[in-house]
């Protein structure tokens, strides 16, 4: 199945999810598609991960849909799996490696999320009318919403530039990149699109707070910004490598 | 909403320059302070540029007919990746290597293109660009100076200010209203090559608050230029400008420019051993966010190497990247008031530079808030 085909099959997927999606999710075949072509699997390394995991995000999908993926790595029968690290600790591969991966995954769900944050607030900008004009017309929104599009590039790069290879071989370093940009860019998309939404946005019934709620879990999960930064920060010192070269190698 | 980017890598016969270029600046920047190199791109060095040229590393990715190197935009990439990050001074060749050459090669009369592109390529052709006026800062379409259809081919009279190294370039590339008044804006604006030994021409050099002489004021007093002096097509000058800047605005200039400073302290801190956690987060912190623009910058690379303008893009990369390099003399000076006993007085003279310099940044190439509406129009906010 060609890519496009195959993602388009994912969000239709993700789309129809009912109340239970975990008999249709594990019927689908997409929960193995890490797993080996020999197990089953679709043998899918890192960067096929990437656009499940940023479209996961992108429609607020339950975050245990990634953490499943992860997780039958080492657990064929995992299901609804809220935290893939301890069974794949479990399952023989080190904890730091456990955690790397889960927090690359996590990142590029957040890429997705915040992706989401950012529709949603232009559409609403663009829509909402205050003072004679859509609000998208006021120079202090227009510069808001151009800072969330940096953040949003920034963090779709982050995070797809360390989903690559396969995933025990999962980069720690390029990990604490991902989750650290994404984080911070989790904050500054998660204000923006509230101040752009006003109280509209705080309404229960409105979807915004879903996206703005994933993203709070996911950064309080598998290690928060100055945990991977303190990671990130030991492997440079312990280099005698300039800034440059350190970057170049993330 | 725009497309994302693409991420994109560095061939490996690109790559291969990489060695060879690290090789000659270890030699050349030895013993040079990080006060100095932290000056980089607006350190004016002619020998320096000369002896790059005599490399071929002045015009990598220009085409071979006109001296240039006729490598792909990767290979530029990892080159002035290399003389950015070590501080190399680059300035006397770097507008004209970057911005004018590639201009001249699209709009340029034949004469110019086999006169005036070589000479760039030997580091003998040096130019400046001329936006700012007295009264046009950001608010470039309300410029003045203006020049006339003469019998011959124009005269200009008005002044620019800001401009770097007009007081010592051979040519300047000037935005100028050629025709209409400051009501018409963007219409009527043209691009003149001025060379600027032409008589009427005077410059004066501007100190900063470093105390350097990079920018400068240059005056137009009844300058007759030629007719083959107008670049393009007469009124088009600000379409062909901003496709100018997306080459301007998405290298990793923007990236850069303080790096000198985070080598010098991580150097500061490996030599104390045992970093602290406070030590691990801030360094960890600075690289984050250097590898994230790095690979945005890399991205943005491919666009142009694909023949696209991402004009939208390169605003992205270079607002983000300004913010960054801000923030690195004010973590550090943050850190190193903290620290117990001396601190190198060499890492102290870079830091001391760079806090001062810093604001620039979001300055120069075009303002944080221009950025941002130039990002906010291709959002399709206005």
């Amino acid at each position: 199945m060609s890519g496009d085909l195959f993602l388009d099959s994912f969000r239709k997927l993700l789309d129809g999810l009912g109340s239970d999606p975990w008999p249709e999710l594990s019927a689908s075949g997409f929960l193995d598609v890490l797993r080996p072509e020999a197990e089953g699997g679709a043998g899918l390394d890192l960067s096929g991960l990437f656009p499940l995991a940023f479209e996961a995000g992108r429609r607020a999908a339950p975050p245990a849909i990634v953490q499943t993926l992860l997780a039958r790595l080492a657990d064929p029968e995992a299901l609804d799996c809220a935290d893939a690290a301890p069974v794949l600790a479990a399952g023989g591969v080190s904890a730091e490696t456990a955690r790397a991966l889960c927090a690359a995954a996590d990142a590029a769900v957040m890429a997705g999320l915040i992706d989401a944050l950012q529709s949603m607030t232009l559409d609403h900008a663009s829509t909402r009318r205050q003072f004679g004009r859509e609000i998208s017309k006021f120079q202090a929104i227009q510069h808001q919403i151009a800072v969330m599009a940096e953040e949003v590039m920034a963090a779709r790069m982050a995070a797809e530039t360390a989903l690559i290879g396969a995933p025990l071989d999962v980069s720690g370093p390029a990990a604490a990149v991902a989750k650290l940009r994404c984080g911070e860019a989790a904050l500054v998309c998660s204000g923006v699109a509230h101040a752009v939404h006003g109280a509209i946005g705080v309404s229960a019934e409105h979807a915004l707070h879903r996206y703005t709620g994933a993203l709070h879990r996911l950064r309080l999960s598998h290690g928060g910004e100055s945990r991977w930064a303190r990671r990130l920060g030991e492997w440079a010192l312990s280099r005698r490598d300039d800034a440059a070269t350190l970057a170049r190698s993330l | 909403m725009l497309a994302p980017l693409v991420p994109a890598a560095i061939g490996p016969e690109d790559e291969a320059l990489r060695a060879e270029v690290r090789a000659f600046l270890a030699e050349r920047l030895a013993g040079v302070p990080g006060a100095l190199r932290a000056r980089t791109w607006m350190g004016f060095d002619a020998d320096f540029s000369r002896d790059l040229a005599a490399r071929g590393w002045v015009g990598l990715t220009l085409p071979v007919e006109f001296g240039g190197g006729g490598r792909s935009p990767f290979a530029r990439f990892v080159l002035i990746e290399e003389l950015l990050a070590a501080g190399a001074p680059v300035a006397a060749h770097w507008i004209a290597e970057r911005q004018s050459a590639p201009l001249l090669l699209r709009y340029g009369t034949e004469a110019q293109r086999r006169d005036i592109v070589p000479r760039i390529c030997r580091g003998e052709a040096f130019f400046c660009i001329g936006m700012s006026e007295p009264n046009s800062g950001s608010d470039l379409a309300s410029v003045r100076t203006r020049a006339e259809r003469t019998a011959t081919g124009w005269r200009l009279n008005g002044s620019k200010i800001w401009t770097t190294y007009g007081h010592k370039a051979h040519y300047m590339v000037a935005l100028v209203r050629t025709s209409g008044g400051p009501d018409d804006r963007q219409a009527g604006l043209s691009q003149l090559l001025i060379d600027l030994k032409t008589p009427g021409v005077t410059a004066r050099p501007i100190r900063d608050l470093a105390g350097d002489e990079h920018f400068s004021e240059v005056f137009f007093e009844d300058v007759d230029l030629p007719e083959d002096a107008l670049i393009g097509q007469e009124g088009q000058g600000w379409s062909q400008v901003n496709a100018e800047l997306a080459f301007e605005r998405s290298g990793p200039e923007r990236l850069y420019s303080s790096t000198v400073l985070i080598d010098e302290w991580m150097d500061f801190i490996r030599s104390r051993g045992g970093p602290t956690g406070s030590e691990t987060e801030l360094a960890g912190r600075m690289l984050a966010q250097l590898a994230t623009l790095r690979n945005m910058s890399l991205a943005v690379t491919g666009q142009l190497a694909r023949g696209e303008s991402p004009v939208v893009e390169a605003s992205m990369v270079k607002d983000l990247g300004a913010s960054f390099e801000q923030s690195i003399p004010a973590l550090i000076t943050d850190h190193l008031a903290s620290v117990e006993g001396p601190v190198p007085a060499p890492l102290l003279a870079t830091l001391d530079y760079l806090a001062g310099m810093s604001p620039t940044f979001s300055l120069r190439g075009g303002t944080r808030e221009i950025l941002r509406g130039i990002i906010a129009r291709g959002l399709g906010l206005r």
